[in-house]
């Protein structure tokens, strides 16, 4: 009764107090209920790593006698597919593992290859190791509900049977009865203490070889994007100085010139209102440029046509506006980021100034198809051909603009034509 | 006065011209590039060259460049600089050579026709002219120096007008004082900052270009 009353008066207090230690025992209890649901899921990979491997060691040895060589392809895409089977297990109990290049389907090659290599490594490992553990992760709650509730089962076990999940020892008295359930206690506390140490354990193959290894293709890959992104940067500076120009030596310049030619009327004014007149109208004139230059510079950076009709009007626009007849055929399932639509919006603005003022074509073409995260372009054009990218035409900036997104361009023009140009590019997002 | 004009923009060059033409300047040669005004001192032997900084080729800092070389080969032969921008360096650049006959100037500053030729006037006859925006920034940039703060506020507006280039009386009219006012200023700055007193005006501008430009180090 005292002790009631001092856990009530003291319930404020002890109340903070209890309720860590709940989250503590309900948070260990959850690891290890989900510790063992992943050795548990690893034992059904393990078993299928235990027949891979068998297998691999048959096929090996028939390969010997030449017949194994049939059966080596199929055994191949089977230690691929486990691996990837494996890869979506752990990813489910949150371990991603980033999954390296698909390796060679062809025999010689896949040999050689690390990653089918690492693979197999890995299949040993889980086949043996990983295969223990899962059995482990499967035995131990059995023994120790078993072991726990052995006081309950004890009445009806046969006489003289083993009382122990370890194999020796009979229970005789209730007395012995309850100190196997102590026993039982003591498998808890191991799976609570060892469970989740035992699903890392289990896992740590998988991480270090199924994972994309550093020597890998990934190397090459980081290469590739270190390059695109210096030439991203590059093309970038190089877009943010010509804005930077256009805006200092043409809207600026016609900004100071209203402002100089305002000043001098504003002298002349009452020494000669018409000749003030005039200046003043030329002064007009030249904000009237200000303005327009303006609206080319802002035009320039993002085509407000392209978030106010799509890629399909925008394109369509220009080809109305193409001296030569152009047809347009845009089939995009989805929109693409905003820079990728701007260049593709570029791309196809230079290709027709260049179609109008260089080839004597009599009609263009503008395709245009998105299919499986990529945009594809093609312009196309019954002109004398011959383009040249040293040719300043505009077309190494269009091949600078389109590497900093990751694509491709290319130019097909024969002298006497037609000239075709394609541009692949990644969609983004 | 006989004037070399050298502006790449071709609006802009005959809105000039047209202005200076109107106040019965006289425009010799108006030109395009760096190359072509050197060209026309060399010619004309004006009494001033007026040069943007931004020409062909690389319209970066050709007008500077060009004004260093006509100096060096006309020694004072008087140059106002246009930009489209204040940058310290280019200021700096042009004002080793000596401040004497030496402008700097924002282009919009020619708007305001009456001031800028009266700049106009003051580079043709050796004094200086630089821009207001440009004595802003050496304000700020020395704005840790000690000696500074000891000034009053009429004191540093005296010795930003000095930094432009202006004299005595046009210190005093565009502040509204009395010369007597202005000159008794002008001593306090120079005793509060350790300069040597001088009343050439050139000589002033460089002490205290000098003065603004090295205080930026604390």
């Amino acid at each position: 009764m005292a002790t009631r009353h001092n856990k009530s008066s003291g319930g404020r207090s002890g109340h903070g107090a209890r309720e860590p230690f709940r989250e503590t025992v309900a948070g260990s209890v959850s690891a290890a209920l989900a510790a063992l649901g992943q050795l548990v899921g690893g034992l059904g990979t393990a078993v299928l790593a235990l027949v891979g491997l068998g297998c691999l060691v048959l096929t090996a040895a028939a390969s010997l006698a030449g017949v194994g060589l049939l059966f080596a392809p199929a055994v191949l895409r089977g230690l691929h597919a486990l691996a990837g089977r494996e890869r979506t297990r752990l990813a489910r109990h949150g371990l991603d593992i980033v999954p390296p290049e698909p390796p060679p389907t062809r025999l010689r090659p896949a040999l050689a290859d690390a990653t089918t290599r690492r693979e197999t490594r890995w299949l040993l490992v889980h086949a043996t190791f990983g295969l223990l553990l899962g059995l482990l992760g499967l035995l131990l709650p059995v023994v120790a509900v078993r072991d726990t509730a052995f006081p309950l089962l004890w009445p009806f076990a046969p006489e003289g049977s083993t009382s122990t999940s370890l194999g020796f020892g009979t229970a005789d008295s209730w007395a012995e009865a309850s100190v196997v359930s102590l026993l039982g206690v003591g498998w808890i506390a191991i799976v609570l203490g060892l469970g989740p140490g035992m699903a890392r354990l289990q896992a740590r193959p998988a991480l270090r070889l199924l994972a994309a290894g550093p020597d890998t293709d990934l190397s090459l890959r980081v290469a590739e994007l270190t390059a695109t992104r210096a030439a991203a940067l590059d093309a970038h500076a190089v877009e943010l100085r010509r804005i930077e120009r256009s805006l200092h030596d043409g809207t600026q310049n016609r900004l100071v010139t209203v402002t100089v030619l305002l000043g001098a009327a504003r002298r002349m004014v009452a020494r000669d209102p018409a000749g003030a007149d005039e200046v003043l109208e030329r002064a007009q004139s030249a904000a009237e440029q200000a303005l327009a230059e303006l609206r080319a510079v802002a035009r320039g950076i993002l085509p407000p046509v392209l978030s106010d009709r799509g890629l399909a009007g925008a394109l369509s626009g220009l080809a109305a506006n193409c001296a030569v007849p152009c047809r347009t055929d845009v089939d995009l399932p989805e929109r693409c980021a905003a820079s990728v639509e701007a260049t593709a919006y570029f791309v196809v603005a230079e290709a027709l100034t260049n179609i109008a003022k260089h080839s004597g074509a009599t009609r263009a073409t503008v395709t245009v198809r998105g299919r499986g995260g990529r945009l594809k372009l093609r312009v196309e054009d019954d002109g004398s051909g011959g383009a040249d990218e040293a040719g300043g035409s505009g077309l190494s900036g269009i091949r600078r603009r389109i590497a900093a997104h990751d694509g491709v361009l290319r130019l097909t023009s024969p002298r006497g034509g037609p000239t075709l140009l394609e541009v692949d590019l990644p969609c983004g997002s | 006065m006989r004037i070399v004009m050298a502006e790449d923009d071709p609006l802009l060059r005959e809105g000039l011209a047209l202005l200076l033409r109107a106040e019965s300047l006289d425009v010799v040669a108006k030109v395009g590039t760096a190359d072509d005004v050197l060209d026309a001192i060399d010619t004309h032997r004006p009494d001033v060259a007026i040069l943007d900084v931004r020409m062909p080729p690389t319209h970066t800092d050709e007008g500077i460049r060009a004004a260093v070389e006509a100096r060096r080969r006309h020694p004072g032969l008087a140059v106002l600089v246009l930009s489209a921008y204040v940058e310290q360096s280019f200021a700096t650049d042009l004002l080793t050579g000596g401040v004497g006959g030496l402008g700097y100037l924002l282009k919009e500053r020619v708007g305001r026709v009456e001031e800028f030729l009266d700049a106009l006037r003051r580079v043709a006859d050796g004094g200086t002219a630089i821009d207001p925006e440009v004595v802003a920034q050496l304000f700020t940039r020395s704005r840790q120096d000690t000696r500074l703060e000891r000034l009053s506020p009429r004191e540093r507006d005296v010795l930003g007008l000095m930094a432009e280039g202006l004299g005595n009386s046009a210190i005093a009219g565009r502040l509204v004082v009395t010369d007597g006012a202005v000159h008794k200023h002008i001593r306090n700055i120079f005793a509060k900052l350790d300069l040597a007193p001088t009343q050439q005006v050139d000589r002033r501008v460089a002490a205290v270009l000098h003065y603004l430009e090295n205080a930026r180090r604390p």
